[in-house]
C-alpha cells in the first residue's frame, strides 16, 4: 500500500492483555496471544490522545465507494465495525478468534462452501447481530461491487454463487470455485464488516427501515442514501446511522481537520469492554510538528516516531514514553520494468538481477538508514511478522545476502567486462549460457535509471546506498526524483500487452514504497502475469502456477513452493521494508505487543495504571 | 477619482480571467493520470474511468473549463478530488485562520518595524543604525524554518513555557483565540521575516523625507521636533509601506506552508501545496483564483490608498 496510514494509526494493536479484574468488571482476560503484562494497578476511566499525521478521514461508511482512496477512514471505522474476520492475534499474522464475529467458520464440498456460524453478539441498539446484517451487506455489495474500494477483481461478491441463510446465526456462502481457505478466510472474509440491516436498510433519513436491499434497485438506492450519508462530515457524530455499532467504540466527536474522538459502546459484546473513558485522535500537519509535541511532554499519549527521528527515542524515554515497534504489513522493492526499450532487455535476465540483489546490502540499510527498524527484505514474505508464511529459504537470509564478489564473479561469467567503481559493458554479445544474453549487444554498459518519489529523507539515504553499493559491481544507477503522486501518475503498466508504449519508455527502475499484504501474503494480484499490481511486466508460467496454487489449491506445502520461487526469480528486487516506530506513555498499560494488521489501535485493552492518568 | 477606480477594477477583472484560464491549462497540463495519481498506482482501468466520469475528466479541456466558469460563477469551486469535501468549504475553513495568524504577524511587524526604521533614519549612518540593521537582517536572512525550531527548542522542549504548536482540534478562528498561548510562537516567527522589509523600507524613505525641503522648512520656522515626524515624516514616509502591506495581502491568502507545517496549523499554504502534490486540481483552481483575485485587491487597495495618501496621484490619474 503507498498510502500508509502514517504513525499511530498504522497498525498497532494493542492485544496484551492480562487480568483487570480489580477494575470494576472489565474481564479483559484475552485478547488473543498478547502476553505484556502490566505493570501497577489498573485504573478505570481516563482519557489517551493519540497523534495521526496528514490524517484526514472524510467517510464513515464502512464500505468506501471506489474513488475514495483515503486509507484514514479505516482508522475512524474500524473501532465502531470491525471485520468478520478479525486480523491478527498479538504479533501473529493470524485470524483471532476470540474478536472476530464469528464462532465457528467450516469449510466443505471441495472448499466451495462456507458455513459460518455468528456469536451471540449485538449492535449497540440492543438488535442481536444476525445472517440478515451478512445477507444485507452482501446484497449491497453485489450490486455496486464496482463503486466499492475495496473490491477485487473475481473475489468477494463476485465469487458467490449464492448465500442461504438456514437461522439466524448462520450463513453458508457457496463460492463459485473451490479456494485455497487460509487464503480466502485470510484475504477475503478479512474485509468485510458486517452491517446493521434493522437500522441502516433505508433509502432516506426520514424513511422507514424495510429490507430494499433485497431488490437490485433497492441496493442502489440504499447504497447512494448510506453513501451521501457517510461522506457528510457534518453529521459523522451526530447522524443516527453511525450510532448503531458493533465494535468497541461509537464517535462521540468528530471535527472535518480530523480531530475525532471515541467513547465506549457500553453494549459491546465483545471479549474486551473499554476500559478507558474516551479516545482522542488529534491531527498533525507534519511529523516535525508531532515530534516538537512530543519533546514539549504536553499532550501526546501515543505517537509514531519518524525514523528520521529515531535518535530523539532516548530523551523521549526521558520524558515518560516507552517504545514499541511493529513490522508494516508488506514488502519493500525496487521494481523493474521488463519492458523498457533500453533497460528492459538487460532487466529480463536473470543473472542480471541476481548480481543487482547481490550488490544491496540490506543488513547495512536496515542499520544505518531505518536504525535497525525494519524488516530485512530477504524475498516476498517479511521474516519479521511472517512466522507460519516464512519458508526456511527466507528465515535463513534469503538466496541473494549481499555478496559484490558473487555479483561480479556471475557478470564476468556472463562476458561482462566488470569495472567496480565504474561502468561494466558486454563484451561477449550472443545467447549463449556464457555470453551476456539475447538482444544484449558488444559494448552495453550495465546501467540504469531508478526513479524514485522525493520527500522522504529515508528514501533518499536508502536508493543512495544502493546506488552505492551497486557501482561496486560495475552497475551504474542515476538517481532521479519526483513527487510521489507524480511518479503514481505518470507510471504506466508496462507488460506484453501495453508494449511498445510511451509511458513504458520514461523509466527504468522504480521504487515508490512498499505493496502492502494483507495477512496471507500471497504474491496474487503482485505478480502474476497481468496482475494488476504487476506495473513492470514480469511474466512466469511457473509463478501463475504456483500463485494459483496458493489461491486455489489445498497443498500446505504450496506457499513455500511459490514463496522460495519468488524470492530466487526476483520480479521484484527485494529491499528492506522499515517498521513504524511508536512511542506511549509509560503509564499506559496493555500496548504491546503491537499487531500488524488491525490498521489502527485498539485502545479497548488499554488501560492506566494507578501511577497516574 | 471615480473614474480611476472604473478603470484599475476593470483591469483586475481582465487579470483574475487571465489567472483563471492560465492556471486551468497549466494544471491540465500536469502529465500523467490524475485518477491514478488520487486512487494509487493499482487502479484498475474500470476504476480510473469511474473516477473520470464521477469528475468530468474525460470531457474535452475546452467542455471542462466552460463548466468550471459556469460553476466558478455560481458560487461552486467544485469537489476535492482527495478530501471529498466542496472546495469552498475547505478554503472557508482556512483563510479566516491564515488572516488572522499572518494579520496578527503582519501587524506585529508593522509595529515593531515602522518605529524601528524611524530610529534608524534618524541615526543614519550611526553604529545604532548599524546594529539595529544587522540584527534584522541577520533574522531576515535566517531560514524560517530554522527560527521556529529554534524558538519551539528554547520555549517549548526545554523551558515549556510556550505550546509548540496548536492543538489538532482548532477548526475556527474562536479556537485561535481560545488557545493564545499557541499562537506565540507562530505570530513571532513570521513577523520576525517582516520586520527587516518594513523597517528598511521605512529608513529609506524617512531619510529620503528628511532631506525635503518642507521638513527643513518646518524646522526653520521652529515646529517642534515631535510634530515634525508625526505630521509631516510620518504621513510621507510611511506611503511605500502601504504598497507593501497591499502587496500582502495574497500572502495572507496564500497562506505560509513552512510556519503552518511546523505549527501544525493547516492553512492555505499547507492545502495549496499538498493540493499541487496530489493533482488535486480543483483545489488548485480555487486556491489559486482566489490568490489571484487577493492579489489584483490587495494592488487596488494600495493604489487606491496611495492616491488618498498622496493628492497628487490622484490628480495625476483623473
Amino acid at each position: 500500500m503507498h498510502r500508509t496510514h502514517r504513525l499511530v494509526a498504522a497498525a498497532v494493536a494493542a492485544l496484551a492483555l492480562t487480568t483487570l479484574a480489580a477494575c470494576g468488571g472489565g474481564s479483559v482476560a484475552k485478547v488473543g496471544g498478547g502476553n505484556s503484562a502490566p505493570t501497577g494497578k489498573p485504573e478505570k476511566g481516563g482519557t489517551v490522545t493519540l497523534a495521526e499525521v496528514g490524517a484526514s478521514p472524510n467517510d464513515i461508511f464502512p464500505l468506501l465507494p471506489a474513488t475514495n482512496s483515503n486509507g484514514y477512514n479505516g482508522d475512524l471505522t474500524l473501532g465502531s465495525w470491525p471485520w468478520l474476520v478479525y486480523s491478527g492475534d498479538g504479533a501473529n499474522s493470524v485470524p483471532n478468534p476470540q474478536e472476530s464475529l464469528y464462532s465457528s467458520l467450516k469449510w466443505s464440498d471441495g472448499d466451495k462452501v462456507i458455513t459460518i456460524v455468528l456469536k451471540p453478539w449485538k449492535w449497540s441498539d440492543g438488535t442481536p447481530i444476525t445472517s440478515r446484517d451478512f445477507t444485507f451487506v452482501y446484497n449491497l455489495l453485489k450490486t455496486n461491487y464496482n463503486d466499492w474500494f475495496d473490491y477485487v477483481d473475481g473475489l468477494f461478491p463476485v465469487d458467490v454463487a449464492s448465500v442461504a441463510t438456514p437461522n439466524a446465526s448462520t450463513v453458508v456462502i457457496n463460492l463459485t470455485r473451490s479456494y485455497n481457505p487460509q487464503f480466502y478466510v485470510d484475504n477475503v472474509l478479512a474485509t468485510i464488516p458486517l452491517l446493521p440491516q434493522q437500522a441502516w436498510d433505508k433509502t432516506s433519513s426520514t424513511g422507514p427501515v424495510g429490507d430494499y436491499d433485497q431488490t437490485a434497485s433497492g441496493a442502489k438506492a440504499v447504497w447512494n442514501f448510506l453513501q451521501a450519508q457517510g461522506a457528510d462530515m457534518g453529521t459523522f457524530a451526530t447522524n443516527p446511522l453511525w450510532q448503531v455499532v458493533d465494535g468497541p467504540w461509537k464517535l462521540s466527536q468528530f471535527q472535518s481537520s480530523g480531530y475525532y474522538s471515541w467513547v465506549p459502546n457500553t453494549n459491546y459484546s465483545g471479549p474486551d469492554k473499554p476500559i478507558l473513558s474516551k479516545v482522542i485522535w488529534t491531527p498533525f500537519t507534519t511529523d516535525t510538528a508531532e515530534m516538537d509535541t512530543l519533546r514539549s511532554n504536553t499532550t501526546l499519549d501515543i505517537a509514531g516516531v519518524p525514523l528520521n527521528d529515531v535518535r530523539q527515542i532516548p530523551a523521549l524515554e526521558a520524558e515518560g514514553y516507552s517504545v514499541a515497534q511493529v513490522p508494516n504489513p508488506g514488502v519493500a522493492e525496487i521494481l523493474p520494468n521488463f519492458y523498457n526499450p533500453t533497460a528492459g532487455p538487460l532487466l529480463r535476465l536473470l543473472y542480471i538481477r541476481q548480481a543487482m540483489e547481490y550488490l544491496i546490502n540490506r543488513p547495512q540499510i536496515v542499520s544505518k538508514v531505518f536504525a535497525g527498524y525494519a524488516d530485512p527484505g530477504n524475498g516476498p514474505v517479511p521474516v519479521l511478522y511472517g512466522q507460519q508464511f516464512d519458508s526456511p529459504l527466507e528465515k535463513t537470509g534469503g538466496p541473494y545476502q549481499y555478496s559484490p564478489t558473487k555479483a561480479i564473479a556471475l557478470l564476468k561469467a556472463h562476458g561482462w567486462k566488470v569495472v567496480p567503481g565504474g561502468t561494466d559493458t558486454c563484451v561477449r554479445p550472443g545467447a549463449a549460457a556464457s555470453d551476456c544474453g539475447t538482444g544484449i549487444k558488444a559494448g552495453t554498459p550495465l546501467t540504469f535509471q531508478l526513479l524514485f518519489g522525493s520527500g522522504t529523507a529515508s528514501f533518499d539515504q536508502q536508493n543512495a546506498a544502493f546506488q552505492s553499493t551497486e557501482s561496486l559491481g560495475g552497475v551504474k544507477i542515476t538517481l532521479k526524483s519526483e513527487p510521489f503522486n507524480t511518479l503514481v501518475a505518470t507510471t504506466g503498466t508496462c507488460n506484453a500487452q501495453s508494449h511498445p508504449a510511451a509511458t513504458c519508455d520514461d523509466w527504468q527502475l522504480e521504487q515508490y514504497g512498499y505493496n502492502e499484504y494483507l495477512m496471507d501474503p500471497s504474491g496474487a494480484g503482485e505478480f502474476n502475469t497481468d496482475a494488476n499490481g504487476n506495473y513492470g511486466g514480469y511474466s512466469s508460467p511457473e509463478m501463475d502456477k504456483l500463485i494459483d496454487a496458493t489461491e486455489y489449491g489445498s497443498s500446505s506445502a504450496a506457499f513455500f513452493a511459490y514463496e522460495d520461487y519468488a524470492a530466487e526469480q526476483l520480479p521484484l528486487l527485494w529491499l528492506p521494508n522499515a517498521s513504524f516506530v511508536f512511542v506511549y506513555k509509560s503509564n499506559l498499560a496493555g500496548v504491546t505487543p503491537l499487531n500488524p494488521f488491525s490498521g489502527l489501535l485498539n485502545p479497548e485493552v488499554w488501560y492506566y495504571t494507578k501511577s497516574g492518568s | 477619482m471615480t473614474w480611476y477606480l472604473v478603470r484599475r477594477i476593470g483591469q483586475s477583472v481582465a487579470v483574475v480571467i487571465g489567472v483563471m484560464i492560465l492556471t486551468f491549462i497549466l494544471v491540465h497540463l500536469e502529465p500523467g493520470s490524475t485518477a491514478k495519481a488520487v486512487l494509487g498506482l493499482k487502479a484498475t482501468p474500470a476504476r480510473i474511468a469511474l473516477f473520470d466520469n464521477t469528475y468530468g475528466l474525460n470531457r474535452p479541456l475546452p467542455v471542462q473549463f466552460w463548466l468550471y466558469c459556469d460553476h466558478v460563477l455560481h458560487g461552486n469551486f467544485g469537489v476535492s478530488y482527495t478530501a471529498g469535501q466542496p472546495v469552498s468549504s475547505l478554503i472557508a475553513q482556512r483563510l479566516p485562520r491564515d488572516a488572522v495568524l499572518l494579520g496578527a504577524s503582519t501587524l506585529l511587524a508593522l509595529i515593531i518595524g515602522v518605529p524601528m526604521g524611524l530610529y534608524q533614519a534618524l541615526h543614519h549612518g550611526t553604529v545604532r543604525d548599524d546594529v539595529v540593521a544587522g540584527t534584522w537582517f541577520t533574522l531576515y536572512s535566517a531560514p524560517d524554518f530554522m527560527e521556529a525550531l529554534l524558538l519551539i527548542a528554547i520555549f517549548s522542549v526545554h523551558f515549556h513555557i510556550l505550546q509548540p504548536n496548536f492543538p489538532g482540534g482548532i477548526t475556527s478562528v474562536g479556537g485561535l483565540f481560545g488557545d493564545l498561548n499557541a499562537m506565540v510562537l507562530p505570530v513571532v516567527v513570521l513577523a520576525i521575516n517582516s520586520v527587516a522589509g518594513f523597517s528598511q523600507y521605512m529608513r529609506s524613505s524617512a531619510i529620503e523625507e528628511l532631506a525635503q525641503d518642507y521638513i527643513r522648512t518646518a524646522r526653520a520656522k521652529g515646529v517642534r521636533q515631535r510634530v515634525i515626524f508625526t505630521r509631516h515624516l510620518l504621513r510621507n514616509a510611511v506611503l511605500p509601506i502601504v504598497t507593501i502591506l497591499g502587496l500582502s495581502l495574497p500572502d495572507i491568502v496564500a497562506g505560509a506552508v513552512i510556519a503552518e507545517a511546523i505549527f501544525n496549523f493547516p492553512g492555505m499554504g499547507l492545502l495549496f501545496w499538498q493540493s499541487a502534490l496530489s493533482h488535486d486540481f480543483p483545489v488548485m483552481l480555487g486556491a489559486t483564483l482566489i490568490i489571484g483575485v487577493a492579489t489584483v485587491l490587495g494592488n487596488l487597495v494600495a493604489d487606491v490608498a496611495y492616491g488618498i495618501l498622496d493628492p497628487r496621484i490622484r490628480h495625476a490619474a483623473t
